[in-house]
């Protein structure tokens, strides 16, 4: 993106040191790019290998064994249902409470909207494992463990003020004539937001299903508590694959799995994420 | 000005109720659980202060706090500027590489956490990992499992690679708010780099940024899972940040002393966000200084 003005001292610079600028910075992020993927590398590498001895495979070689396992294997195959269904339970629930929410706090003031706001601040901020324990012990006896429900509703305390924070910004930015017509014309709350609203911030609405998602997804203190003997995510699934003779292949391919939604969901969001949002304290 | 409105409470609601369930409800049986000795849930027995006495008088509670002060210090001092000089450079990069950039960097922060240790630790193992065989090649005798040292530098540099995208992404959503005409101006007074980024950038990014500075500060002062993995508090407790010790607690089920130390954390969080706030709503806005 070229800005005008950005060109600090347009005057003195010449065109060769404003390559050697552009080079430098290419350079620069491709050692970023290369600190990111080389520790991504061997993962991917090593899913790709049968780290154990197997008949009719040599150990090391390419194979998509470790693949072919994960796809013959129902507490695997389970695994990933359960984390896709908590995930976007969690984002749906998120997005459902949190739209009117931001609404409320980008439009209008009412009493002990700073503390409320304060208060979802605290909680976005509260490490997961303080709450743990009361948590289990809630949830068992409402009988919520081991279950993706439990883990869906959960991951609330940290996404839901992620989820205000992020949709009041845009919401903010819409102005405010563009509620009033449509009060106007005659619509109602509810199909204000779903018929004006909603395509009004849709970039929002991805940037916050965005973070929802990530925050949701590698969450692993208070998936891991709920999910003790049932209902295991992608996650508890992994951790229960080490033992006493750990097939590592098998880790990393479904440690492979577990990255694609989520670098879909950056490959969608991209130009949103490059266009920026507004985030309010 | 936004008009007073109390029926606003009603557009709420819903996420609050769904709040008090997971986060205030927890809270207070917490609270509960602290002042007691509580062998199984169903025999509780009043002990009154005695977990908070011994939490606070033990060496061991300090000696965490300070290693985890010193934790997110480093991390800190290292992520946000490297975060918001990258956002910097990004501004002024082309549309495609910008989405690129911005793709790559996010990607560890969708990698699972108990999964982030377990990359690092096949990445530095001597023996296959690459980073590992190549320092072995070069001739240093790395040892993340009983140099302290080393293993600082290993979760530093893992926290690095996994939370860096995060102070990139809010801070180029900050820089990309600012409208081209600030520029312009600047560029009319001939303001150096520096002006432009004392002046323009930097009060622009300054929410953005705050966001990220008290994420990126809670995070690391609380790690858990990550710092857990890769060496289990030691060498000699040398990594035993507040969060382990806690962990500890919980897995064997002390429900009265966890409790009580889960208070004590929450209250640290408590003040953290407290004093966050009134840093950022008392400082006073910042004017365009008008540079010559």
């Amino acid at each position: 993106m070229e800005l005008q003005g950005s060109d600090e001292h347009s005057g003195a610079c010449h065109d060769g040191a404003r390559e050697v600028k552009t080079l430098g910075r290419i350079i620069l992020f491709a050692v970023i790019g290369a600190f990111v993927l080389v520790p991504l590398a061997q993962t991917i590498m090593t899913s790709f290998v049968s780290t154990l001895p197997r008949a009719g495979i040599v150990e090391g070689h390419f194979s998509l064994i470790n693949y072919q396992n994960i796809f013959h294997s129902a507490v695997l195959k389970q695994a990933i249902l359960n984390s896709i269904i908590y995930v976007v339970l969690n984002v749906a629930l998120c997005l459902g409470v949190g739209l009117p929410a931001a609404y409320a706090f980008a439009r209008y003031s009412f009493v002990g909207d700073r503390q409320l706001f304060f208060l979802l601040l605290v909680f976005r901020i509260t490490p997961t494992v303080v709450l743990s324990l009361p948590i289990f012990v809630l949830f068992a006896q409402i009988g919520l463990e081991n279950t993706p429900v439990g883990i869906a509703l959960v991951h609330c305390v940290f996404n839901i003020p992620i989820a205000i924070w992020i949709l009041e910004g845009f919401i903010a930015s819409v102005p405010r004539e563009f509620d009033e017509t449509a009060f106007l014309d005659g619509h109602s709350l509810p199909s204000f937001f779903f018929r004006h609203l909603v395509p009004a911030i849709a970039p929002g609405i991805g940037v916050t299903a965005f973070f929802c998602f990530i925050f949701s997804w590698v969450e692993v203190v208070l998936a891991r508590i709920l999910t003790t003997t049932g209902g295991k995510p992608i996650t508890m699934a992994i951790n229960a694959l080490f033992g006493f003779r750990t097939d590592f292949g098998l880790v990393t391919a479904m440690t492979v799995l577990a990255l694609v939604p989520g670098v879909a969901m950056i490959y969608f969001v991209r130009n949103h994420l490059a266009k920026g949002f507004v985030i309010r304290t | 000005m936004k008009p007073y409105d109390n029926s606003a409470w009603f557009l709420v609601l819903p996420a609050l109720v769904i709040v008090t369930f997971v986060g205030i409800l927890p809270l207070v049986a917490v609270t509960n659980y602290s002042f007691q000795d509580l062998f199984s849930l169903n025999n509780p027995y009043w002990v009154g202060i005695d977990w908070y006495r011994n939490i606070v008088t033990s060496e061991r509670f300090y000696a965490s706090l300070g290693r985890s002060f010193l934790f997110s210090a480093i991390v800190l001092s290292i992520q946000l500027p490297l975060g918001i000089w990258i956002a910097l450079l990004l501004q002024r990069s082309h549309r495609f590489i910008v989405s690129t950039v911005l793709v790559l960097i996010t990607v560890p922060l969708v990698v699972p956490w108990n999964m982030i240790p377990v990359i690092w630790l096949n990445f530095i193992n001597p023996n296959m990992g690459l980073a590992g065989r190549m320092l072995a090649w070069l001739g240093v005798g790395f040892d993340y499992k009983f140099n302290a040292l080393h293993t600082w530098i290993v979760l530093v540099v893992m926290d690095t690679w996994h939370w860096l995208g995060l102070v990139v992404v809010l801070a180029y959503a900050g820089i990309s708010s600012i409208p081209p005409a600030y520029y312009q101006a600047a560029a009319i007074d001939a303001a150096s780099p520096w002006q432009v980024f004392r002046f323009i950038q930097l009060p622009k990014m300054k929410t953005v940024l705050s966001m990220a500075l008290l994420l990126r500060f809670m995070d690391s002062f609380m790690i858990y899972i990550e710092a857990f993995r890769i060496n289990a508090g030691g060498p000699d407790s040398a990594t035993a940040f507040l969060s382990l010790d806690l962990g500890e607690e919980i897995q064997a089920f002390n429900y009265g002393p966890s409790a009580a130390r889960s208070i004590v954390y929450f209250l640290i969080v408590l003040t953290v966000a407290w004093s966050f706030k009134a840093a950022t709503s008392t400082r006073a806005p910042v004017t365009m200084a008008p540079a010559k």
